[in-house]
């Protein structure tokens, strides 16, 4: 409770140093922010030249869009987690010669990542209504749950960017480690690929254990298929969502007095 | 509402020294251990059982040598790093300048950083936007305020940093070493705008080698060696006690018996009313400090205007060639009416081979009425006390006139025209001491237009 309350505390704080680290980000750079729009544009005109013209694939049609709604998800998730292992080490000036919480730079990591997350969402959403106009989807009002999927999911990866920023103080090498699982992750969350269609029984078990799966199952339901996330994905997001933060919450606590020594 | 600013009890830290095994402490290491709490293998403690508490509105300096503990007791303080054990409390907010602009960041503007900086030390942006001028002005750099962080040379950097700091208003304000950064002008600017937090009730806790500040500065000083308080009391005490052990240490000279150097537990020179405090390293010793009139007898009460001296007799253990002797006169309340030595001015020593008599002469103690004390001291010209007799002489000045401050110049009132005053007796007009005291307070006030 502690924690939600230092938070709560200084909530202007985390809003200013999200500001700052965009505003530093893109200072000096010609497109500035329109780079957040850009990346996802040009990323998804790559998918899009690459699986109709090269694999035209027609097990998930269109192929791209399907590919694009799983991959901002993940992405987010990825960079958010990754960026957070150095948050606190990059930042030992504050740390050591401040007076400053410390719980806000992971946060502020999430926050900035969060920003970009959002902000290739139009892109989405064009993305979707320029193929319902074709006439290879229809548009279902799902999507406006995808606010609440966001919600849950930058939870989740809060609490994961809390413990992993903390712990990689003490480990450094967690950092490599998250590096490698991350590009494994990629490949054992069904981003590329439906669930079902994986003909391995322990294989789908397995994915069914990786905590990204609701995740990126609920987005592709809502933006792709139009239909409701399922009754256990919902309620496995919550659960992990909340886990996670009280994982983060639990050991950022543990970790928190001894990082001013050990950075 | 405590009236501590700041309290601690039985601190200790011990810093974690990582073994080599441990040092890029890896997670399968850990897990291999089942241990996340990492037993480091060994650990030293910077700072052992330190207890004291600094009042509101008090100056406190903290002094030592390097690694002795003063910056992590201060980083303890801010809240920077938790105590191994014992406690820690601060009433109040708290802005600590251990390294001025460590919040900045240097591809924003000056501007921008300002607001960060701000929201960091604890104020809203509302607060910030409030003192946004000040800090600017404050600075002194109001025309790279737009520029981005990077271009900035380090004193602009500096000056930067020190502006926001201060413009915080804390209660507490932690200074680590800082005031000697920046050119003189800055630095002159930066001593002002402290000594104008302390007169505004703000608590200030200093880390510093320069000593001459905690000297001028500061109410009360501790002096830590080892992570272990040695002395805590009055600054220039301390200070001097310090420079004895850090020439000791050095030349180790010999030591009298008398005055006695050992340091005693806390005191509060303010509160206590009669006492003596002495004290030095005894190669030369001021064997009787009095208070006379033009014919040599001892004085306790002085009328105003009335020649005085102050009369030292000097007693030599061992012969010096550095020597210097000063006299200071102090209001009952603290306030100093007026200090002076031998080498201020400019009088060089020669010798100092045989017992003899030193004669401070006064044609006139233009002084109001009041409580005041003398102390008497025979220092090196560094400041290493040899003899140092603080409120040595306790003395009244009695007056007829109810005038208030510390100084009576001569004067006398002229009148021209059509004004007219008639002279009575002030023996006769017998006011109780109580309204005495209610008319002085009432004319206060008038004095200020």
């Amino acid at each position: 409770m502690d924690e939600l309350r230092i938070l709560y505390r200084y909530r202007q704080l985390i809003a200013a140093l999200t500001a700052r680290d965009l505003k530093a980000r893109y200072r000096g750079s010609i497109l500035g922010f329109f780079w957040s729009l850009a990346n996802p544009l040009l990323l998804l005109a790559v998918y899009t030249l690459v699986f109709t013209f090269f694999f035209p694939s027609n097990l998930i049609h269109p192929y791209p869009l399907f590919l694009f709604a799983g991959i901002l998800p993940w992405t987010f998730f990825s960079a958010a987690v990754l960026e957070s292992t150095t948050s606190i080490s990059s930042n030992a000036g504050l740390i050591k010669k401040v007076m400053f919480p410390a719980e806000a730079l992971p946060l502020v990591t999430v926050a900035s990542h969060l920003v970009h997350f959002a902000l290739a969402m139009p892109v989405l959403l064009v993305a979707t209504a320029g193929f319902a106009l074709h006439g290879d989807i229809t548009i279902s009002g799902t999507i406006l749950l995808v606010p609440f999927l966001m919600i849950l999911q930058t939870l989740f990866v809060a609490g994961i960017a809390m413990t992993v920023s903390s712990a990689s103080v003490l480990f450094r090498d967690l950092r490599d480690i998250l590096t490698n699982l991350m590009q494994l992750g990629f490949f054992v969350t069904p981003i590329l690929y439906l669930v079902d269609r994986v003909a391995s029984r322990p294989l789908r078990a397995l994915l069914r254990l990786n905590p990204m799966t609701p995740f990126i199952v609920s987005y592709q339901d809502v933006i792709f298929f139009g239909h409701l996330p399922g009754l256990a994905d919902t309620l496995l997001m919550i659960a992990y969502a909340f886990v996670s933060v009280a994982m983060g919450i639990m050991v950022f606590g543990r970790l928190r007095d001894t990082l001013a020594e050990a950075i | 509402m405590s009236d501590y600013a700041i309290a601690l009890t039985n601190v200790s830290k011990s810093y974690r020294l990582w073994g080599r095994g441990s040092q890029f402490a890896t997670l399968k290491s850990a897990l291999l251990k089942r241990d996340l709490a990492l037993t480091p293998e060994t650990s030293i403690e910077a700072v052992r059982d330190v207890s004291f508490a600094v009042d509101r509105g008090e100056a406190f300096g903290i002094i030592g040598r390097n690694g002795s503990g003063k910056s992590t007791l201060l980083k303890l303080i801010s809240g920077i790093l938790k105590p191994t054990s014992g406690s820690v409390r601060v009433n109040g907010r708290v802005a600590a300048l251990i390294e001025l602009g460590a919040g900045f960041h240097p591809e924003i503007t000056g501007r921008e950083n300002i607001y960060i900086n701000g929201i960091m030390l604890g104020l809203s942006r509302r607060e910030i936007e409030a003192r946004f001028e000040q800090i600017v002005a404050f600075s002194g750099i109001p025309e790279f305020i737009d520029q981005p962080v990077k271009t900035y040379s380090s004193g602009m950097y500096v000056r930067l940093g020190f502006a926001v700091a201060v413009h915080v208003d804390p209660d507490v304000l932690l200074i680590d070493e800082v005031l000697s950064v920046g050119d003189e002008e800055f630095s002159a600017k930066c001593v002002a705008k402290i000594q104008e937090m302390k007169y505004r009730g703000v608590t200030l806790v200093f880390v510093t080698h320069q000593l001459d500040q905690v000297r001028n500065l500061c109410d009360r000083a501790l002096w830590i060696d080892h992570g272990e308080p040695e002395t805590i009391g009055d600054p220039v005490r301390v200070v001097d006690a310090y420079l004895q052990a850090v020439s000791s240490t050095q030349t180790a000279p010999p030591r009298a018996t008398e005055p006695d150097v050992k340091v005693l537990a806390e005191e509060r020179p303010r509160d206590d009313a009669g006492e003596e405090e002495r004290w030095g390293s005894g190669e030369i010793v001021l064997s009787r400090v009095a208070l006379v009139d033009s014919r040599g007898d001892e004085l306790v009460a002085v009328g105003p205007g009335t020649p005085v001296a102050i009369d030292m007799d000097v007693l030599v253990r061992v012969p010096q060639d550095d020597f210097v002797f000063g006299i200071g006169i102090y209001h009952a309340d603290g306030t100093c009416v007026y200090g002076t030595n031998t080498d201020l001015e400019g009088l060089m020593p020669e010798r100092l081979e045989t017992n003899g008599r030193v004669r401070f002469v006064m044609p006139a103690l233009d002084l109001v009425a009041g409580t005041y004390r003398i102390d008497a001291a025979i220092h090196t010209r560094n400041g290493r006390a040899f003899d140092y007799r603080r409120g040595v002489i306790r003395f009244v000045v009695g007056s007829r006139v109810h005038d208030i401050g510390v100084y009576r110049p001569k004067h006398q009132w002229k009148f021209d025209g059509g004004i007219a005053f008639r002279e009575i007796d002030l023996e006769q007009r017998n006011v109780p001491i109580e309204v005495a005291e209610a008319m002085r307070e009432a004319r206060k006030p008038k004095l200020k237009t």
